[in-house]
């Protein structure tokens, strides 16, 4: 590892984030050549939460993003404030002001409302741009980002092309419900994200819940059975911490069936998934037990 | 394949073009921007630790989670210190490919069949000219088109697809009259002040059906699985939502093949990849794997998935009431198409497709085109 790398990774861990070296070294990467950054695995293994630690340790803003199917132009990048540009032109009425000039001013700044994609690449400061489940919107946005991710410009037919004050940092994420094209993968760093090791998860449980060691690791080889069953929805990260949460709470100091079964709730969310492991919680509970 | 190694050049940066070279001949997409971002991460320090180095490079050069098992095999033979250790493995795989190319000819097993033995003519396809023909091709069941007949068929095939594609759109616009749009009737009023002369609408962004195919290409589906994958992949290149996968022993997924211009070059690419064509059937075993790894990704409220089958199962009959249970569940609407339904006096006898009917929406016949059109009332009420 170098040491550029280890002080990244330590960096993070102040910052309360269990990184491994592969990622650190692709998030020191993505900031040294300033290249987007496309960050692909199943959900709840902490791909947004890249972002937002990456926007902490820089200590930029975090703009998000997220992407849904037929998003477009008007909520993405900008729109014109129509409202405001008609109370304009009816309180202007009484003063003599030319034609020109009146569209030269309600098409200005003041009337723009920018919105994710503009306002980081027009702020003042550098930004993280946070561009999630990309897969989610449409193939044709996807064309879209591609000018703005190779150039970080933006053309407005009003105002002309806007090009990035700074340039800022970009992630993507995406859960591959489909296949990104080409073109737009070609312009990012790529990392698959898995399902964490036993030790990260256990890391990541105690440095945002704490408690009891043993319980902690009794839980975590639960949930990596759990993600070994073939279930409907798989358990992320986020629901093991979820889970520890509630154990905590509960002032919880062993795993047993009872607890476990009134608080399945927090890790499986489908009651066939539900019903399948409470059948066979006490095979589960011993084979899990170190 | 030449076997390249990083001493065989004089300067890091050439090392670098060298490394670019053999990931390109290797089937990894790299342009000349990646080869020099190689460059600047090996400047930055990433030099001087192999481990870095390889996910730096890594993160560069793979676009997908199924390039990495390439990118290790070059990178390793590339940069390793000493003897090109793997080099036998890439060799390997680029041979392999090679032959399974050969087995193209599984594929158009249907119809060299129907070539090699002479049958009876069937009344149905008796060659008469002109429309009727065209009428009665339509009726014909695939297993007893004569290989005469297919070009006349491809066209038949063609503009019915548009046809139904034309139809499906023009249903979906017509539907969907809109609210008024305020914003956009003010915008467009700017001029004429203070009265609203043209009024903008508000069309309901109209939602995509996603079509998810899974086609039987076992043995007992020999005669028509043909006909089907060149149905299929007439709807992709007219649909753009569609995601479709092969299945007898195992499943296969060939949306990205589909994207091919050519039907043949389609039909090459998926013979390369499926290696169980014509073999046994263990239906619920690979629907089972189709929920396991892709029908979370795939499937959502608003897909239809259609199963291409005969039903005629070697497995066990409540695997396949699991699963076809499991795929209810995430999709829209399920559908089976059996090409068998079309026989007269066919019931669903089979243990596996009587097990799997109670979760299908709708059981229906594909053994002609005329049963296969139907697809369009599907999509349609979907």
């Amino acid at each position: 590892m170098i040491p550029e790398v280890k002080e990244l990774i330590d960096r993070f861990d102040q910052l309360d984030y269990v990184v491994e070296e592969e990622l650190a070294t692709v998030l020191f990467l993505m900031l040294k050549l300033k290249k987007p950054l496309l960050l692909e695995g199943p959900p709840g293994v902490g791909k947004t939460e890249a972002a937002n630690i990456i926007s902490h340790y820089q200590d930029h803003e975090l703009i998000r993003l997220q992407c849904y199917e037929g998003l477009d132009v008007s909520t993405s990048v900008y729109e014109w404030n129509y409202q405001k540009q008609l109370l304009h032109i009816k309180l202007s009425e009484k003063e003599k002001i030319s034609a020109e000039e009146q569209e030269k001013f309600i098409f200005s700044d003041e009337f723009l409302l920018k919105r994710p994609l503009l306002k980081a690449i027009t702020s003042d400061k550098p930004a993280v741009l946070l561009i999630d489940e990309i897969d989610r919107a449409d193939e044709e946005f996807e064309a879209f980002l591609l000018e703005l991710l190779s150039d970080f410009q933006i053309s407005i037919p009003e105002l002309g092309t806007i090009k990035a004050k700074h340039k800022p940092v970009v992630i993507l994420t995406s859960n591959r419900t489909r296949d990104l094209s080409d073109a737009l993968k070609r312009r990012c760093l790529y990392h698959w994200v898995d399902f964490p090791t036993f030790d990260k998860e256990l890391a990541i449980v105690e440095k945002h819940v704490g408690g009891e060691v043993e319980i902690l690791q009794h839980l975590v080889r639960f949930v990596e059975y759990l993600r070994g069953q073939h279930l409907q929805k798989t358990p992320g990260i986020a629901e093991t911490i979820d889970w520890a949460r509630a154990l905590i709470t509960l002032n919880a100091t062993t795993l047993s069936p009872e607890l476990i079964e009134s608080t399945l709730g927090c890790v499986l969310k489908s009651q066939k998934d539900i019903n399948e492991i409470k059948h066979s919680l006490t095979s589960i509970l011993e084979k899990t037990s170190a | 394949m030449e076997l390249s190694h990083f001493t065989h050049h004089q300067s890091m940066r050439a090392s670098m073009v060298g490394f670019s070279e053999m990931c390109r001949q290797n089937g990894l997409s790299i342009g000349l921007s990646h080869t020099q971002e190689g460059v600047k991460t090996a400047q930055l320090g990433f030099i001087r630790d192999p481990q870095s180095f390889y996910y730096g490079l890594k993160s560069l050069f793979c676009k997908d989670l199924e390039e990495e098992v390439i990118f290790d095999h070059c990178f390793k033979v590339y940069w390793k210190k000493r003897k090109h250790k793997y080099a036998h493995k890439i060799q390997q795989q680029g041979k392999s490919n090679v032959t399974k190319n050969t087995k193209a000819s599984l594929v158009m097993m249907g119809l060299k069949d129907d070539k090699n033995k002479e049958k009876p003519p069937l009344e149905e396809a008796k060659s008469v000219s002109g429309v009727s023909h065209v009428d009665q091709l339509k009726h014909t069941d695939f297993s007893k088109i004569k290989t005469v007949d297919l070009d006349q068929l491809d066209d038949l095939i063609e503009k019915l697809l548009k046809q139904l594609n034309t139809r499906l759109k023009r249903r979906l616009t017509h539907a969907n009259k809109g609210k008024i749009d305020i914003r956009k009737s003010i915008r467009k009023n700017i001029s004429s002040r203070d009265e609203i002369i043209n009024l903008s609408y508000q069309k309901r962004k109209i939602q995509k059906t996603k079509l998810v195919i899974l086609l039987d290409v076992s043995g007992s589906m020999d005669k028509y699985s043909f006909f089907l994958l060149k149905f299929v992949w007439s709807l992709k290149s007219h649909l753009k939502n569609i995601e479709a996968f092969i299945f007898s022993t195992h499943l296969i997924r060939i949306t990205d093949l589909l994207k091919e211009d050519e039907l043949t070059e389609s039909m090459m690419q998926m013979s390369a990849r499926a290696t169980n064509w014509s073999g046994g059937t263990k239906i619920g075993d690979c629907l089972g794997s189709f929920n396991d790894q892709f029908a979370k990704q795939v499937l959502n409220g608003r897909s239809v998935t259609i199963i291409l089958s005969d039903g005629l199962d070697d497995g066990d009959p409540q695997v396949m009431f699991d699963e076809v249970h499991k795929i209810k569940l995430r999709t829209r609407k399920l559908v089976w198409l059996n090409p068998l339904k079309g026989m007269k006096g066919y019931e669903p006898l089979a243990k596996g497709m009587k097990a799997a009917l109670p979760a299908v929406d709708d059981f229906r016949s594909a053994h002609n085109l005329d049963s296969l059109m139907e697809l369009e009332n599907i999509l349609s009420h979907a």
